[in-house]
């Protein structure tokens, strides 16, 4: 049986090698934070992080995902405080939320290499994550005050490593 | 004009004679065979804690002082469920972090108190709930303090009730929420007439409403723990696919070949629907062990159908008998006929006709339909997300072939719901799966079952002739809007609407709107039924119903007539909105918001290059006796090969009270970006019967690239608070086709607008 390392866990799987890794973690792992919205990567609601990359584990099978860093929604953060998350709160994004975990994990892969992003790299980076309540505006904004937090708290961990 | 349901035009304070308001009476088993059932959700959770004051069923007080507020609407995204909170905790005093919520089931005691139903829609929720909650909230201020008064020994007139705390100002003395409960004094009971008599606090006391509160659903919306129907699971439980026909409406299976799909690890059956509710047809369930196998089986299943009477149709036909239908002089019926269109037709100096069109459009909420069934003993547990728990609970009755009071809905978040879970087809696959197998069943529609099985807003024709006398003024008006009749599908006479004539019930629902605050002293307003669009593609309610496309055919054919005269497109509105007879109160707020929408946008006062336009238009959605008042004014540019970039929608809004601030301003973004995503980036048609496009590929709401600017002001005058999920929506697409025109000199009539039709456009301007 397959071994997956998700969310900082290892975790064996009953499931054919080609299940999509979307339905190992939702139905086996019973993690369902991670959606289901198109089956063909066209909207961003199943994005999850592999070794740090976002893919949409709707069209990514549980044997390329083995061997991996998976990292789901609820992995993101230990108390769901991540700076995306909390800014997520701050500007009351989520309407119906079923997205936003998609949102939020998408973002997250462009913070960890970008932490000062324009708006144009935020709407390149987020335009395959669809959000049928059109928050986008509120996620736009999100990701710019998680990104100033993360730059405020990087210069924080500088100076007192210096 | 339409007077459908129960709904007045002041929003009358619920009959609390008929509910189970009273401390100890949700005890008392009033829920009719639902009582009795173990596992509900809801407020009969509270009946295993009867330490728990109960002042309403809308919530409960924990002995540890937290508040659970039951919410009867579904929450998909407009945060009703911490509105009702909002409300109730405005008068019961309660601190806002003791606030909870949870969604009810459909136990007739959580029915919408104006309604009489489980429904969701209309944006009515907040004004139709403001009375009965605020009321409920004060019941249950009012018990507290005078079960304090008597443990401290004071007068109770004398205490100040905050932030869930009673304090005596005169002794100093206090208690909390959480004291008083846990002492099991809190027992006051109120009769209907005593709720009635309930003074509320006035508009200038309130401390909640108005206050931009942080809405309790969103922290789980934001760690993947808030649970949809999708996600519930239940020990034994196995998984659905659908494998629905390739017509949309009509087919039925001939045979279904199931040896390729034996072959795949885990497949316990085909299922075909026998659906006597008549929700589906021609559909088939794969259940598996997981829906990885249901999908593989379903998609191994070989199926011969019959196609049916739909067969061979397609949008040109639906379009071509709507033509047919509306040339008729006895198509029909009037919903509105006010004085005589004929003799001023004949005396009008000028008449101008045109035809306005919609396509087909899909709700395409990100989270697919889906429903888990599962059959303890004698009763169904029907777990969804979904609008309508009193009809989708039916609906699965009748699936299961046992009477309604057999099925328990429970209710879950709703991954978007836009109108479209006001439908309960997902429950007939699950039912019969689940009856099928003999085990609990999750059915989830594949992408491409849930945008070609839509419940789809109608393509719709819209005839519009308006005679003008000498001076350029509106004098006559016959407006023929011919389409499938969504509300008459659910078979509830009290949604239909009598004609004025009284021949008749017609679908209010697609008209309201037609019904405007202009003054026109000749009109006439037609619903026609087209049976055979009915019949082909069932059609739904759609986010902003009607009004998205009533408003499209009257605000664009106000601006022809504004051109054709040589006038302002806006200043021949507001002559129009003069505020005369029936009219009065509306049409002027309607003015003032179309004013506050110019001002905001600088119409009229900005230089704009060649090539950019401004276009207004100004809506009062949902409907006459609901409206709230809305106006935009929208901002294009428009190359020389018809391509039209927007570079800003302005949009006013008058909403009477604002219960939620931040919340008002998200719908109403959120709202007015699906009136731009319905006006120039969605599109279905029909083919062979089928529906053509099947994913996000070709079916392509806005995304975040094709976002304009949006400015939004809401205007709050102390009014009754309206409703703001739907109203921007519709007010976009002829602010857009009227800048357009502005722009470029092209007059588009169909939506949605592409570059192909305003570039046609162009050359005959």
């Amino acid at each position: 049986m397959p071994n997956l390392n998700i969310n900082g866990r290892n975790m064996s799987v009953d499931a054919a090698n080609d299940t999509p890794l979307l339905w190992v973690i939702r139905e086996q792992l019973q993690m369902t934070g991670t959606k289901f919205g198109c089956g063909a990567g066209l909207c961003g609601a199943c994005t999850v992080h592999l070794n740090g990359e976002a893919v949409r584990s709707c069209q990514t099978s549980l044997s390329e995902a083995v061997g991996k860093k998976i990292t789901t929604i609820e992995g993101l953060s230990a108390k769901g405080d991540h700076p995306l998350q909390k800014a997520w709160i701050a500007e009351q994004v989520p309407q119906c939320g079923y997205c936003q975990s998609g949102q939020i994990m998408q973002a997250a892969s462009l913070l960890s290499k970008n932490s000062d992003p324009t708006k144009e790299e935020v709407v390149a980076h987020m335009d395959g994550n669809l959000c049928r309540c059109m928050t986008y505006s509120r996620i736009q904004k999100a990701i710019m005050r998680a990104a100033s937090e993360m730059r405020t708290a990087s210069a924080t961990t500088d100076r007192r490593a210096t | 004009m339409n007077t459908h349901v129960k709904i007045t035009k002041d929003i009358e304070p619920a009959d609390l004679s008929r509910r189970s308001f009273l401390v100890g009476t949700a005890a008392a088993g009033l829920a009719l065979g639902y009582s009795a059932v173990p596992g509900l959700l809801g407020a009969d959770s509270a009946l295993a804690a009867p330490s728990n004051f109960d002042p309403s069923v809308w919530y409960s007080i924990a002995p540890d002082g937290i508040v659970t507020v039951t919410c009867g609407k579904a929450d998909m995204g407009q945060h009703i469920a911490s509105t009702m909170a909002q409300i109730i905790a405005e008068e019961l005093g309660a601190n806002w972090k003791d606030m909870r919520v949870q969604l009810a089931s459909n136990d007739p005691k959580f029915n919408d108190p104006v309604l009489g139903a489980q429904i969701t829609g209309g944006s009515w929720s907040t004004m139709m709930n403001y009375d009965a909650m605020s009321r409920a909230g004060a019941a249950g201020r009012m018990a507290l303090a005078e079960a304090a008064a008597a443990a401290m020994g004071v007068p109770a007139d004398q205490l100040v009730v905050r932030e869930s705390t009673v304090t005596d100002p005169k002794s100093k003395k206090s208690m909390t929420f959480a004291e008083i409960v846990k002492s099991g004094k809190a027992t006051k009971t109120f009769t209907p007439d005593e709720l009635k008599a309930i003074k509320l606090k006035t508009p200038d006391q309130y401390t909640k409403i108005g206050v931009s509160v942080p809405q309790l659903d969103i922290p789980s919306k934001t760690n993947g723990t808030a649970k949809y129907g999708i996600d519930v699971m239940l020990p034994g439980m196995v998984y659905g696919r659908v494998v629905t026909p390739p017509v949309r409406y009509g087919a039925t299976v001939k045979s279904v070949d199931d040896s390729a799909a034996k072959k795949v690890p885990g497949f316990i059956k085909a299922v075909i629907l026998d659906d006597k509710t008549a929700t589906t047809t021609g559909w088939v369930v794969a259940v598996a062990n997981t829906y990885d196998n249901a999908r593989r089986a379903a998609d191994a299943l070989k199926i011969s159908y019959d196609g049916g009477p739909n067969a061979k149709l397609s949008s040109d036909s639906l379009l071509t008998e709507a033509r047919r239908l509306q040339a008729l002089d006895d198509s029909g019926l009037f919903f509105v006929k006010d004085g005589d269109t004929a003799a001023a037709f004949g005396t009008a100096a000028k008449v101008i006709e045109a035809e306005y069109t919609t396509n087909i459009n899909i709700h395409a909420p990100l989270e697919p339909m889906n429903a888990t069934a599962q059959l303890q003993g004698d009763i169904w547990h029907m777990y969804s997300g979904n609008q309508f728990a009193t009809r989708s609970g039916a609906i699965a009755a009748g699936a299961a072939g046992v009477d309604p009071k057999y099925v328990v809905m429970h209710q879950m978040w709703l991954g978007g719901g836009f109108g479209r879970r006001l439908d309960a087809d997902m429950m007939v696959p699950a039912v019969q799966a689940a009856k099928a197998v003999g085990k609990p069943v999750k059915v989830i529609y594949s992408r491409e079952n849930d945008m070609t099985m839509d419940f789809s807003r109608p393509l719709t024709l819209q005839k519009v002739k308006a005679g003008l006398d000498g001076d350029g003024k509106l004098v006559a008006l016959n407006h023929d809007v011919v389409s499938a009749w969504p509300t008459k599908r659910w078979g509830i006479p009290d949604f239909l609407t009598p004609s004025v004539d009284k021949k008749g019930g017609l679908d209010g629902f697609t008209v309201n709107g037609a019904d405007f605050f202009y003054t026109v002293p000749n009109h006439n307003v037609r619903a026609i039924l087209n049976e055979m669009a009915h019949n082909a593609t069932p059609s739904g309610q759609l986010r902003s119903v009607a009004p998205g496309w009533t408003f499209w055919a009257v605000e664009s054919m106000v601006d022809e007539l504004a051109h054709a005269v040589g006038k302002d497109p806006a200043q021949y509105r507001i002559d129009m909105l003069d505020g005369k007879g029936a009219n009065a109160g509306g049409a002027q707020r309607l003015r003032n918001t179309l004013l506050a929408a110019m001002g905001m946008a600088g119409y009229g006062s900005k230089q704009l290059p060649k090539g950019e336009g401004m276009g207004v238009a100004c809506v009062s959605s949902q409907e006459r006796a609901t409206a709230s008042w809305t106006a935009c004014v929208a901002h294009v540019a428009v190359s020389s090969s018809g391509e039209v970039k927007v570079k800003k929608l302005t949009v006013a809004t008058d909403v009477g009270t604002q219960v939620h601030p931040d919340n008002i301003r998200a719908q109403v973004e959120g709202a007015a970006l699906w009136g731009l995503s319905l006006a120039l980036y969605e599109k279905a048609t029909l083919k062979d019967g089928g529906i053509e496009q099947t994913n996000f590929d070709t079916y392509t709401p806005l995304r975040m690239s094709q976002m304009p600017e949006v400015a939004i002001s809401v205007i709050a005058n102390g009014e009754h608070a309206t409703g703001v999920g739907e109203p921007a929506v519709t007010v976009i697409a002829p602010a857009l086709a009227n800048a357009i025109f502005n722009a470029s000199g092209a007059r588009v009539r169909s939506l949605p607008i592409t570059a192909d039709a305003v570039k046609a456009a162009m050359s005959k301007a």
